[in-house]
């Protein structure tokens, strides 16, 4: 099992008993926000396709949790379905009260570490919704450049999605 | 490993390999009943979900297949959602070889049956949409007797519920 440890996060795999707290986090404001409102089972879909991309990929979008309590503060990491332009980093923090602590800036920044010296990946990209500032200043502060020649998956039909792209870490070809 | 097994049939629980035979069904013009069809993105995430039901529940639809082979022909069993407002057995026939073969058939006769037994449901449904005549006649031919006062699924388009009678010899 692939867990990555930072100062104050353990990131590790989704698991089945994850699904209640997930189901919380996606009945909350932020998640309608960003998605708009859904019934619990595409909700539950939704959990349940991190677990197979799990079981398809060999990898796939860990669960950040804070080391002290164990509460899980965001899902993120690689993701990559078939149809996807290119593998992604991606980050979802659950709580308003978790923003501003470097929380995603510490799990994302160890997630592009590992796409790159454990997956082995030669690059990486990070989808964000044109009016995501938040995340934006996160891609920013990570490093990543926006990629205005790079193709963007059609999620969002409503919405520009940018695409960043983190540079290589030293040492990775 | 759980597995069923008919006449014809073996039902096993998915693997990762069974996308490519998911994905082609997915892609082809088969498969417009469904929010996936020819969305690739959107068909990978759908069948990762599958694989994570199984993992949730120990249960979820099986992949159908000969006995002779590993190939999968269909994806046929329970679908349950935490919100559905009963337990489904729903099927997809990836195959258009296996259309008109009675494989949809077979493999769901077990899928019920194991439902109301192994599993202990009370009851069983396919939530179908309205406009799909060949899932319909499927439903009948099983038995299932369409039940318009049952509740439906949280969801913007309106479906058939077909109840299946519990088999003879069940408890």
């Amino acid at each position: 099992m692939t867990v990555l440890v930072t100062d104050r996060l353990v990131l590790r795999p989704p698991v089945p008993g994850d699904a209640e707290a997930f189901l919380a986090y996606s009945a909350s404001p932020r998640w309608v926000r960003e998605r708009g409102e859904q019934p619990l089972w595409q909700r539950w879909n939704y959990f349940a396709t991190l677990l197979g991309h799990w079981q398809l990929r060999g990898w796939g979008r860990f669960l950040a949790t804070e080391r002290a309590t164990g509460r899980i503060v965001a899902h993120l990491g690689p993701l990559c379905p078939d149809g996807w332009p290119e593998p992604e980093i991606a980050w979802h923090l659950w709580h308003n009260a978790d923003e501003g602590q470097g929380y995603a800036f510490e799990a994302a920044r160890a997630a592009v570490d590992h796409a790159f010296h454990g997956l082995h990946w030669s690059t990486a990209v990070s989808y964000i919704a044109e009016g995501n500032t938040r995340s934006r200043r996160l891609a920013e502060r990570l490093g990543a450049v926006l990629d205005t020649t790079a193709t963007a998956p059609a999620y969002a039909p409503d919405e520009r999605i940018t695409v960043w792209r983190h540079p290589r870490p030293r040492g990775v070809a | 490993m759980t597995a069923l097994r008919t006449a014809r049939l073996t039902l096993r629980r998915p693997v990762p390999g069974d996308w490519d035979a998911f994905h082609a069904f997915m892609m082809s013009d088969r498969s417009t009943a469904f929010g996936s069809h020819r969305n690739l993105a959107r068909a990978f995430r759908a069948f990762a979900a599958e694989l994570g039901h199984w993992e949730i529940f120990g249960y979820g639809m099986w992949a159908v297949t000969a006995h002779d082979s590993d190939t999968a022909l269909a994806l046929i069993g329970p679908w349950t959602p935490p919100d559905w407002p009963e337990p489904e057995v729903g099927w997809m026939v990836l195959s258009a070889a296996a259309e008109g073969t009675g494989l949809a058939t077979e493999a769901a006769r077990a899928a019920i049956a194991d439902a109301y037994g192994r599993l202990n449901w009370p009851t069983v449904v396919s939530y179908i949409a309205p406009d799909n005549a060949r899932s319909i006649r499927l439903a009948e031919r099983l038995g299932a007797v369409l039940d318009p006062a049952a509740p439906q699924p949280n969801s913007d388009d309106p479906v058939l519920v077909y109840r299946h009678p519990k088999p003879a010899g069940a408890a």
